[in-house]
């Protein structure tokens, strides 16, 4: 027993002995999301690989995220002995309000002029990013999200279907869709930001961009009839059977399955939906893409804005070289390179001449969000307010309460964020 | 005149205090050393956030790390006001009952079945004892599977033998959701009660039942008037660990629902990591945290006191 | 009980409820073996045309299944070490020595058993980072042995109170050290508590979730039911590779069990009943 006791005490030692120190010229990088897909794995270890033979001695180490600042992983990262060095994740401003007010990332405003990030990105883009802090930035966007409806081409050739062109319309389709045993719209609002997703869509097509932006900046209230128009209309869909209340106990896997074999003919989903397709063996050359239909001249758009930023922690212990990576990563050559890579899953912070995304959808996808975006609320929304709108959505999807009281208690919950 | 050594003076004045705890310096000594490697780690992990914890829900603390300021019993006046709270504590008292009840009274019933059995017995203690090997965490896994309203195992099983209209949304229907999570994290607890029910069986003396035969006693009246007076003691003590178990939910309800739909399934547990981890509002968190503790502490002096006065 | 004429129609009344009760395993094996498009079928009682003992190898390759088994086992050899350290010395202290301050430094520790690790998150989070231990298997060990203190000490307490004085007296009579009785005197005879203590404190370890989920944030570093759980989340996609990763994690832990079932099933019975 006594011998036990030793043995025990030994293996406590090696224990204390085990927590890690990061070694001095490695760059540690949170993210991608996808890394352990092969696809997008090979496209970030050339990405690595070029970095590594530019600058050397240094080696960069991919941190498979565990989650985002929504659900505090990034925080938590961040916090520990062996958090990241640079980090990309899903950002918008809701997000980084978050990590800005626990003084977790460091401002990088004069680096846009001092390295020239400001003529990397869309000027509109620039432009967005200084109004949101008072003129300070703490992030450098990846990548632009533009949310609309996925849907099957060889489903609606079968049945002549056809993208419509308003919300009657569209109505009129689903109905088609219901009668013809399919499940019209799937949607998994338990991973909260694929609820979010779908009722941007429902935002933008009722309400129209300058209303959604006024509402998100507090000009006007959510439970104003003009803004809550978009969640009556989910809650007639869901009255109506077009969305179906089981699926609010869904995640977006579970709802993706759904579309993936074709039980669903349409999903709302942004371009990064291509890497989950992919994973799940879906034909992407089947798939199409339409923005929402709306009434409203011109709002029939993508919603989205920022999806993923790079960000410094207070904690990198490598702040020069996360600069360094963040100029690598916005110059053309890695830009294009990722554009053009099978594995890619996004639109890009600036225009890209010449180059030729590699499937299809992502095509469509590109030429929707051309003329702009209108916006996903999800990443616009402060944080405390986040959590209780994902949970509202969540109540009208499983038909508990009705868009009107949905609104009143996110507006009561915005006005109480001050 | 008084010495220090007199049999009035200060040292035997200690040593009188010694005796009447005990102890002498030595024993003390060696009992501290002992202590030490336990104490220091309990001290350091349990006890001293048990007291900031208390602190904490005086503050307006928004963050890890961050300053934070005493703001008396605001705190404690915004969970009073806030619904989710209520919904929570709610939940959290339904999550026991039927906890209680399920995994409660499964146990139970299979011990009283396996108690009597004797070949099979082993086999089907250990068959069902099975399920509470799985951790809580992948329990939620699996079940949120079998849940799935469109290829789990119970609506497609379902429909599968004809009965396609019983099918439900097992983790959508809001008066549902937190009887099929519970379902879940009872299945995996039934098995420590059924072996302890088990144990209790055995400690009853076969004597009483033998009498009870000569009295021409049905199995029925058996079960009654031997068996479960029997059981009374490993009864108060089996209720109480399921209500603290039950209290402790968290992993099934955090991996198959997280709460929702609509905080239809929100236990005080899963509202504190969501307000310690994603809002960030330690105040209100550390509140629910002492609602908590004190919970806890209720349930266990009540059952403790219980089964003393059983024991007597 | 009574009369053994009774054996058969009760296990016979049993099998069903058996059944029933293991039902999510077998669908569960069943599914792990199944193709991805045989999955999405949706028909639970198909067997699969071929049995893809190929879901097995992807799932621990991609899943890293090596390396969080490694972490689980490490966890848990940690804690139970730990553990007996920790408690087996407390417990003889407090049932065995008078001392001042021995009955306050008790209920000390019967607080701590009725806390629940939840209600202390947000400081114990602030200590293991203070003490840079979050993300480390040091700093998870150390929060759950002391979760587990309470109980260790109460378990350890009243198994040695149970043993007469005398053995203590006769010892020290012969000149021996309250640690001298402790190790050649209490430890030999303590082998029924002490497994008792092994099994509870290794069984808890091996299935907590909710400190990992806060404390292990790479996957480098964490547990069994945590890296499922993510593993589920990331793939999802491909429900193949989660059921076989979900049958990877519990496995071992059941075969351990069915070839251990006897000292087990006392050992958590005696350990829980006493303590």
């Amino acid at each position: 027993m006594f011998k036990f006791l030793v043995r025990g005490a030994a293996i406590a030692a090696l224990l204390a002995a085990s927590g890690y120190a990061a070694t001095a010229e490695t760059l540690r990088m949170w993210g991608p999301e996808q890394i352990t897909e092969p696809l997008v794995a090979e496209l970030w270890n050339g990405i690595k690989s070029d970095f590594e033979a530019a600058n050397p001695g240094v080696t960069v180490e991919f941190m498979p995220p565990t989650g985002t600042i929504s659900n505090g992983a990034v925080q938590a990262a961040i916090q520990s002995d062996a958090g990241p060095d640079v980090i990309l994740t899903n950002s918008g401003i809701g997000r980084i309000t978050v990590v800005k007010n626990a003084k977790q990332v460091v401002p990088l405003t004069k680096y846009y002029e001092e390295r020239g990030w400001k003529n990397q990105i869309y000027p509109w883009l620039y432009a967005d990013l200084q109004g949101q802090f008072g003129g300070e930035i703490y992030e450098v966007p990846d990548g632009l999200d533009a949310l609309g409806i996925w849907y099957h081409k060889d489903l609606f050739a079968e049945h002549g279907w056809s993208m419509p062109k308003d919300w009657t319309e569209f109505l009129a389709l689903m109905k088609a869709m219901k009668q013809a045993g399919v499940q019209p719209i799937a949607i998994g609002p338990r991973t909260p930001a694929s609820a979010g997703h779908l009722f941007g869509n429902l935002l933008q097509s009722a309400s129209g961009t300058d209303m959604v932006r006024k509402a998100l900046k507090r000009e006007i209230a959510f439970d104003d009839p003009a803004i809550a128009a978009g969640a009556v209309r989910l809650r007639e869909l869901v009255d109506a059977g077009y969305i179906d209340k089981q699926m609010a106990g869904l995640d977006l896997e579970g709802a993706s399955r759904l579309w993936f074999s074709k039980r669903a003919a349409m999903f709302v989903a942004g371009p990064w939906f291509t890497a989950n397709a992919r994973k799940a063996g879906y034909d992407l050359a089947n798939a199409g893409y339409a923005p929402m239909p709306s009434d409203l001249p011109g709002e029939t758009k993508p919603t989205g804005g920022v999806g993923w930023s790079w960000l410094v922690p207070v904690s990198s212990k490598q702040p020069e070289l996360a600069l360094k990576w963040i100029d690598f990563v916005l110059s053309d050559a890695v830009m294009k390179k990722r554009a053009q890579n099978a594995a890619s899953t996004m639109i890009y912070p600036r225009a890209l001449d010449g180059v030729e995304p590699s499937t299809p959808v992502l095509k469509e996808i590109f030429a929707a969000a051309a003329g702009g975006v209108g916006y996903n609320p999800s990443v616009y929304l402060p944080g405390p307010v986040v959590d209780i709108y994902f949970q509202v959505l969540q109540g009208v999807i499983s038909a508990q309460i009705n868009g009107e009281e949905g609104m009143k208690q996110i507006q009561a919950k915005l006005a109480e964020a001050k | 005149m008084q010495t220090i050594a007199g049999p009035t003076g200060p040292l035997a004045r200690a040593a009188k205090v010694k005796t009447r705890m005990g102890g002498s310096t030595g024993e003390t000594g060696s009992a501290l050393w002992l202590m030490v490697p336990a104490l220091a780690i309990y001290a350091v992990f349990t006890l001293f956030p048990v007291a900031v914890t208390f602190w904490l829900s005086f503050t307006n603390s928004a963050g890890f790390n961050t300053p934070a300021e005493f703001t008396g019993l605001d705190n404690y006046a915004r969970a009073v006001h806030d619904p989710i709270v209520w919904q929570a504590l709610g939940h959290t008292f339904l999550w026991l009952l039927y906890h209680l009840v399920l995994a409660g009274g499964l146990g139970l019933a299979l011990a009283l079945a396996i108690g009597s059995l004797g070949k099979t017995r082993t086999f089907f203690r250990t068959a069902f004892f099975l399920p509470h090997l799985v951790s809580l965490a992948v329990v939620g896994v699996i079940w949120a599977n079998i849940y799935d309203p469109f290829f789990g195992l119970i609506n497609t099983g379902l429909i599968g033998l004809g009965l396609g209209n019983w099918t439900q949304g097992w983790l959508s229907d809001p008066s549902l959701v937190l009887f099929s999570v519970n379902v879940a994290s009872s299945w995996q607890g039934f098995g420590i009660y059924m072996l302890l029910f088990i144990a209790g069986l055995q400690n009853i003396d076969s004597s009483l039942y033998d009498a009870a035969s000569v009295d021409g006693a049905t199995p029925f009246q058996k079960l009654v008037h031997v068996t479960l007076p029997g059981l009374r003691e490993v009864m108060t003590f089996v209720v109480s660990l399921a209500l603290i178990n039950g209290l402790k939910g968290f992993a099934t309800v955090f991996v198959m629902t997280n709460g929702g739909p609509f905080y239809r399934s929100e236990l005080i547990t899963t509202y504190i990591y969501r307000l310690a981890f994603q809002s960030q509002d330690h105040g209100l968190a550390a509140v629910l945290c002492i609602v908590l503790s004190l919970l806890a502490i209720t349930i266990t002096v009540v059952f403790t006191r219980w089964r003393a006065r059983l024991a007597q | 009980m009574t009369a053994r004429n009774r054996e058969w129609p009760v296990a016979l009344a049993l099998a069903p409820v058996m059944l029933v009760l293991l039902a999510p395993f077998a669908w569960l094996i069943m599914s792990s073996l199944k193709t991805e498009a045989e999955i999405a079928q949706a028909a639970p009682f198909s067997w699969p045309a071929n049995l893809m003992w190929r879901n097995y190898a992807d799932a621990w390759q991609i899943g890293g299944f090596g390396d969080l088994v490694g972490n689980s086992l490490l966890n848990l050899a940690g804690v139970v070490a730990l553990t007996l350290i920790t408690c087996v010395p407390a417990g003889y202290a407090l049932a065995k020595i008078r001392f001042p301050g021995r009955e306050w430094l008790f209920y000390a520790f019967i607080l701590g058993l009725t806390i629940p690790i939840q209600a202390i998150v947000i400081p114990l989070y602030e200590v293991l980072s203070g003490l840079r231990l979050v993300n480390t298997l040091t700093g998870i060990v150390l929060a759950q042995v002391s979760n587990g203190i309470p109980f260790g000490i109460f378990l350890m307490r009243s198994f040695f109170i149970s043993v007469p004085d005398e053995l203590v007296e006769a010892a020290k009579i012969d000149g021996a050290t309250h640690f001298q009785i402790l190790t050649k005197v209490f430890l030999p005879i303590s082998s029924p508590a002490i497994q008792a203590l092994v099994i509870i404190s290794a069984l808890s370890t091996w299935n907590d979730f909710f400190l990992p989920l806060i404390v292990l944030i790479s996957p480098d570093v964490q547990t069994l039911p945590l890296g499922l759980v993510r593993f589920a989340g990331t793939y999802s996609s491909e429900y193949r590779l989660v059921f076989s990763g979900t049958v990877i994690s519990f496995l071992p832990i059941i075969l351990l069990y069915i070839l251990t079932q006897r000292r087990f099933t006392e050992g958590l019975t005696q350990g829980a009943i006493k303590g």
